[in-house]
């Protein structure tokens, strides 16, 4: 197993358990993976099997969606050290969380909660992301969420709030470009202001996915093909910040492999392209 | 303005139990959709998400009751247990617990050890992995020892028994099925073997010697105290045959020689 510590700047797919057998047995031509890690909190069986098959062949970043950054209760210390332990099992090319909150008195909601923008939780969120990095000697990639509702209390824009945290804790970004325009929408704020304000240094891997806009806000849903506004934002943020690992997520209504492959290809030519401004 | 911890106490609660006075103390700017509107797109997310995670553990038991009563169950169950882990994929063990005391599920008195069957099936599925069993070693140990020896069962291993034919109706709910559907629950109960083998988890039958053996087993019992007890329950039960199968299988794993009876070591 080769000892990769970063993702490679090229487009890559976030493998869900119905793609597993597949890529197993055909080893499609796909850059990289990304997997849930609590997916793989279990102590034995065949997806771990699996896991250990694909990260022999593939780069694997760990995407963690339960360990509530910014959670008033403590860090979970079991929750912790499965997912060091699942580290140290599969040494990812990456390790990343949300910046968000999921948990208070013991009761897990198991979501993706806003946090107000506050001096208070921002402490908050740096201690925490210093703790894990502590815990995992690494750095942890810390991804900007989807948000339906925005607190009175709001000391500074989220793009701050973001940013703040990348610059006190040290802490890398996972810049979800979606959820960038979700909340422009929902909230109605300018996404190249977010842009502007983020730290291009910082940003160590960027998701790609579509929503669903049937409701009365856009939700961030993991269930479409990416939508042309987010591929232009998309295209905005790679020139802004050079080429950054990207990948494809897609978890409601699950498609072919082909069909995430395609939305790869196409974020690999806005990488590409990229490239050649730069150069 | 409410502290961090607040706040999230009184979203928790608006959420899960749609408390709308919880609501107003929470700070939320209304805009067009208004602060209980905006709770209310949190609450599908997270009543959905526990409702898939749910369906995707019980599939049976979503076929056996259908979707509208899946759905208001699911939100019972999640009103009544709180997850306790940011891992969701280990929700709702306790389905089958609060099946029993469900009013609804009355009618339905063998849904409990359906729920208990599926989710043995989910455990065992991530349990940990053992190496085969040491059968030269096996082969190894003093007759007049054998009785008294312990095995260890695969990590994945689960019995579950009901006075209801449970094996019978998940058998004619599994997605492949065709022919007759329906399940005389006259036809009796069930004594099930749930362990993962080389081609995933398998349900087996077992008969009430079988069943016997391995409870003993798993208590941790020494073999001659299985052996009588699986006697006890099943005359004729073959022991010998069965337990070449179980360590065929891999259902049975290790074992343990008595403390007395190994070669001590030079001090």
């Amino acid at each position: 197993m080769s000892a990769i510590t970063s993702l490679p700047a090229v487009a890559g797919i976030g493998l869900r358990s119905p793609h597993v057998a597949r890529v197993r047995a055909e080893r499609p031509p796909i850059a990289w993976f990304e997997v849930h890690s609590e997916n793989y909190f279990v102590d034995g069986g065949p997806a771990l099997a699996a896991l250990d098959a694909i990260r022999a062949q593939y780069p694997i970043s760990l995407h963690g969606v339960g360990l509530s950054l910014g959670s008033a209760d403590a860090l979970d210390p079991v929750h912790l050290a499965r997912l060091k332990r699942l580290v140290a099992r599969i040494e990812p090319a990456a390790v990343s969380e949300h910046l968000c909150w999921g948990r208070v008195d013991g009761r897990h909601l198991n979501d993706l909660l806003p946090l107000p923008f506050t001096d208070e939780a921002l402490a908050l969120v740096c201690d925490r992301v210093d703790a894990v990095q502590t815990a995992l000697r690494r750095p942890l990639l810390v991804e900007n969420i989807s948000a339906y509702l925005r607190f009175e209390s709001d000391a500074m824009a989220e793009w701050d709030f973001v940013a703040a945290v990348a610059r006190r804790s040290g802490c890398k970004l996972l810049f979800d470009v979606n959820n960038v325009y979700v909340n422009a929408v929902n909230h109605g704020f300018d996404p190249r202001a977010y842009l502007d304000a983020i730290p291009g240094d910082a940003v160590a891997e960027i998701h790609l996915a579509g929503f669903d806009a049937s409701g009365p806000c856009l939700i961030d849903t993991h269930g479409a093909r990416v939508a042309p506004p987010v591929w232009a934002l998309y295209r905005a943020t790679i020139e802004r910040f050079g080429p950054k690992p990207t990948l494809i997520e897609w978890d409601t209504d699950l498609p072919a492999l082909e069909v995430l492959q395609d939305e790869a290809a196409i974020a690999q030519s806005v990488l590409e392209s990229s490239d050649a401004v730069v150069a | 303005m409410p502290s961090l911890r607040d706040m999230q106490r009184g979203f928790a609660t608006a959420v899960v139990f749609g408390d709308s006075g919880s609501i107003a103390s929470l700070g939320i700017v209304a805009g067009e959709l208004g602060a209980a509107g905006r709770i209310d797109v949190y609450r599908n997310n997270v009543l959905g998400n526990y409702r898939n995670v749910l369906a995707a553990t019980y599939p049976v038991v979503l076929r056996l009751v259908g979707g509208p009563f899946f759905d208001a169950m699911s939100e019972a169950f999640v009103r009544a247990h709180a997850s306790g882990r940011g891992d969701v994929n280990r929700y709702g063990g306790e389905l089958a617990r609060f099946l029993s005391f469900y009013p609804p599920a009355r009618q339905l008195p063998y849904l409990p050890d359906v729920a208990r069957l599926e989710w043995a099936i989910d455990q065992a599925n991530i349990a940990a992995d053992a190496d085969a069993l040491d059968l030269a070693a096996l082969a190894a140990v003093p007759e007049h020892m054998l009785g008294e020896l312990r095995f260890k069962l695969h990590p994945s291993v689960q019995l579950v028994a009901s006075p209801y034919p449970i094996f019978h109706i998940w058998q004619v709910n599994q997605p492949g099925h065709s022919g007759e559907d329906r399940v005389d629950l006259g036809e009796g109960g069930d004594a099930l073997l749930i362990a993962r083998g080389a081609n995933g988890v398998a349900v087996e039958r077992l008969t009430p010697g079988g069943h016997a053996l391995l409870r003993a087993l798993a208590r941790n019992l020494q073999l001659a105290d299985a052996v009588e007890r699986a006697l006890a329950a099943e005359a004729s039960f073959d022991v010998p045959t069965t337990l070449k199968s179980h360590a065929a299988a891999g259902t049975v794993v290790g074992f343990r020689v008595p403390r007395s009876s190994q070669p001590r070591t030079p001090a």
